[in-house]
């Protein structure tokens, strides 16, 4: 899966470039808008990640110029304005989703997920993680085959949780994933940990694994147990 | 501010009422003065008159003993002895028939005294004040049609050509009510060779470039400090998830760690909220639709039943199918999530949270304790309560300036144990 980072802060563009190709990604990076429109004129992308404000040039002016050159990737943009009107434009342009900064890394890797899972698995909408399978059209869990009844955000929380295995997410990114701008409560994370908790029990009641590590205080960890 | 509650009238109708009025008191003064004037010339002229008319007798009577010729308008009569002297001469006006015209003419009769050689005449001389009389009429006659002339020439004269004369200053007016700031207007020169109109449309495009020229530069620090600073907040945040992720740096430094992705958090919201409070202070959301409340709040509820079920709270909703409000969409979402928000953070599940709309109110109400500030703080930016969760602190803030920038009101009360929060469309 080859993406393009465009993104003309450099410390953010290496550490998102680092944190993508962990995640298996081939990353090819660009600062400016000129260094963008050469790499989408002469390669291929499926994704494509912009920062509208580049210091040459305006982001949303890429996404025609790769609609006419690659229909089918993915483009995420990324706007530190969280201008509304941005955003319409880019989705208009045919842009696939949005980000505002500041956006946490496990958001955007379950956005990529998400674009990739629409693009390319037409017919094959589902995720296996050891003995968890999730299917995406019906959004239904399964453990060793056997369905389990998740609620909306259970699920959610599920799903952000197998896009991003063997990470740390913070419970900020939780909590922003699942109540997106209703989660300016901080006292939402006794929430979260209410979910996790039921989802926990749900899984190892159906013969499931522990995969769900509290870390610090700070976080949880979806981890395999094998690494 | 002091409120005037003087009437207010337009400056031509005060000025033409003022200019009336001093034109009347002129002409009265000079009409008084005209008739006084003539009333002397008049006196002094019979009396010029009379005397030549006692001179002749005097001479007559010395001469001949009698009245040389007889004279219509001279009347001798001998008399015995002198009356009292004091009450004499004694004039009065009488109307005469001319015998040869037979036109009324009006005359004035002095009757006097005359003594000669020892003997007392009584002398009756009649004057012709006809054409003296006249000449009162007219004066009066002349200037009661000047004065009614000039005050309609002067009220038409407002009435017509103060449209023509005010045009260019009720144009730089239009001006200043339309001009909004932060919108780029330029200010059309309006044509006028009035130094006053222009002296003020100088100043008002000055004040324009000026107040432009601020509101430019205030808008870009406030979108930079909220824009500019988000890339390095990701920067950081990120930079951070890292450490977090680093189990070496964990083991040793998490409570700094923790305390960094806090605060960069916070930080980040701050600037958020920030922009979002100057950006509806700039009235840049004027997209204003009808928005059928209901469907929106349903919407909200949904979004955050599970929070309210995992705080064992209860909300009741008291929602009118078709109640209507005129507003930005994205900033009625916004007065709705952040009023939500309010209650579900502060509300003790005493009772329900509750929200009703109707007519032109908008409530949210729930349970909890008094503030522990006072409650004309609730809206002001950063009032917090000593115990409150950790927010912002721009939430209410937030929504009072949406609700000022769209004519409405946002009231805050506290009873029966309940914080009551009311939007009211009071136009």
């Amino acid at each position: 899966m080859k993406i393009l980072i465009i993104e003309d802060n450099i410390d953010l563009l290496k550490d998102l470039a680092a944190f993508l190709t962990n995640y298996g990604y081939n990353c090819e990076k660009a600062e400016t808008y000129s260094q963008a429109l050469e790499k989408i004129e002469i390669y291929h992308y499926d994704l494509f990640l912009i920062d509208i404000t580049l210091p040459d040039g305006n982001g949303l002016d890429l996404i025609s110029k790769i609609k006419v050159k690659e229909n089918k990737s993915g483009i995420i943009i990324v706007t530190a304005k969280n201008a509304i009107e941005d955003k319409i434009k880019g989705l208009d342009l045919g842009a696939d989703d949005y980000l505002t900064k500041p956006y946490h890394k496990e958001e955007l890797n379950a956005r990529l997920r998400s674009i990739i899972r629409r693009n390319k698995f037409e017919g094959n909408n589902e995720i296996e993680f050891n003995e968890i399978k999730i299917n995406l059209l019906t959004a239904q869990a399964y453990v060793n085959l056997k369905q389990i009844t998740l609620t909306k955000k259970e699920y959610d929380l599920l799903l952000y949780f197998i896009d991003n295995k063997n990470r740390l997410i913070t419970k900020e990114s939780i909590a922003e994933h699942l109540w997106g701008d209703h989660f300016d409560q901080f006292d939402s994370f006794d929430f979260i940990y209410n979910h996790i908790k039921n989802l926990r029990k749900k899984i190892i009641n159906a013969g499931g694994k522990d995969y769900i590590q509290s870390m610090y205080g700070m976080g949880y960890k979806f981890k395999d147990e094998d690494q | 501010m002091i409120k005037q509650n003087k009437r207010k009238i337009k400056l031509l109708t005060k000025t033409t009422s003022i200019y009336l009025v001093f034109t009347f008191i002129t002409f009265f003064f000079s009409t008084w003065f005209l008739y006084n004037e003539t009333q002397e010339y008049i006196d002094r002229e019979l009396e010029k008159r009379y005397n030549w008319s006692e001179e002749r007798v005097k001479h007559d009577l010395n001469k001949y003993g009698k009245l040389r010729k007889k004279r219509s308008s001279i009347k001798i009569n001998l008399v015995s002895s002198m009356p009292d002297k004091s009450i004499y001469p004694i004039y009065s006006d009488t109307l005469i028939i001319n015998d040869d015209s037979e036109r009324e003419l009006l005359y004035r009769k002095k009757t006097t005294y005359i003594e000669n050689n020892g003997s007392v005449y009584k002398a009756e001389l009649l004057q012709d004040i006809t054409d003296f009389a006249k000449l009162q009429e007219d004066i009066f006659e002349g200037l009661i049609p000047a004065f009614v002339i000039l005050a309609l020439v002067i009220v038409l004269f407002n009435f017509f050509l103060s449209g023509y004369f005010f045009s260019p200053f009720n144009k730089i007016l239009k001006q200043m009510k339309l001009y909004k700031v932060g919108k780029g207007t330029e200010i059309p020169t309006v044509e006028t060779s009035t130094a006053e109109f222009s002296i003020m449309q100088d100043l008002l495009v000055g004040m324009v470039r000026r107040t432009e020229n601020e509101y430019t530069t205030l808008k870009e620090y406030t979108e930079n400090m909220a824009h500019e600073i988000q890339t390095p907040f990701t920067v950081i945040r990120n930079k951070t998830e890292n450490l977090i992720s680093d189990d070496n740096i964990m083991k040793s430094h998490a409570a700094s760690v923790k305390t960094i992705y806090n605060e960069i958090n916070h930080l980040s919201k701050l600037g958020t909220a920030l922009n979002l409070l100057a950006k509806v202070e700039h009235g840049e959301f004027s997209n204003n639709v009808d928005i059928k409340t209901k469907d929106v709040i349903v919407k909200h509820i949904e979004g955050i039943s599970e929070l309210v079920e995992l705080k064992q709270l209860n909300i009741e909703l008291n929602l009118d199918d078709n109640h209507l409000l005129n507003m930005d969409p994205i900033l009625f979402d916004i007065v709705i999530r952040n009023l939500l928000n309010n209650s579900i953070n502060y509300s003790t599940n005493v009772g329900p949270i509750k929200i009703t709309t109707k007519e032109k109110r908008i409530s949210f109400s729930n349970y909890g304790p008094p503030l522990d500030f006072a409650e004309d703080k609730i809206f002001s930016r950063f009032a917090k309560s000593n115990n409150s969760v950790k927010s912002v602190g721009l939430g209410l803030a937030i929504v009072k300036k949406i609700c000022e920038s769209n004519g409405l009101d946002l009231n805050y009360f506290y009873s029966e144990d309940q914080h009551h929060f009311q939007i009211l469309n009071s136009e």
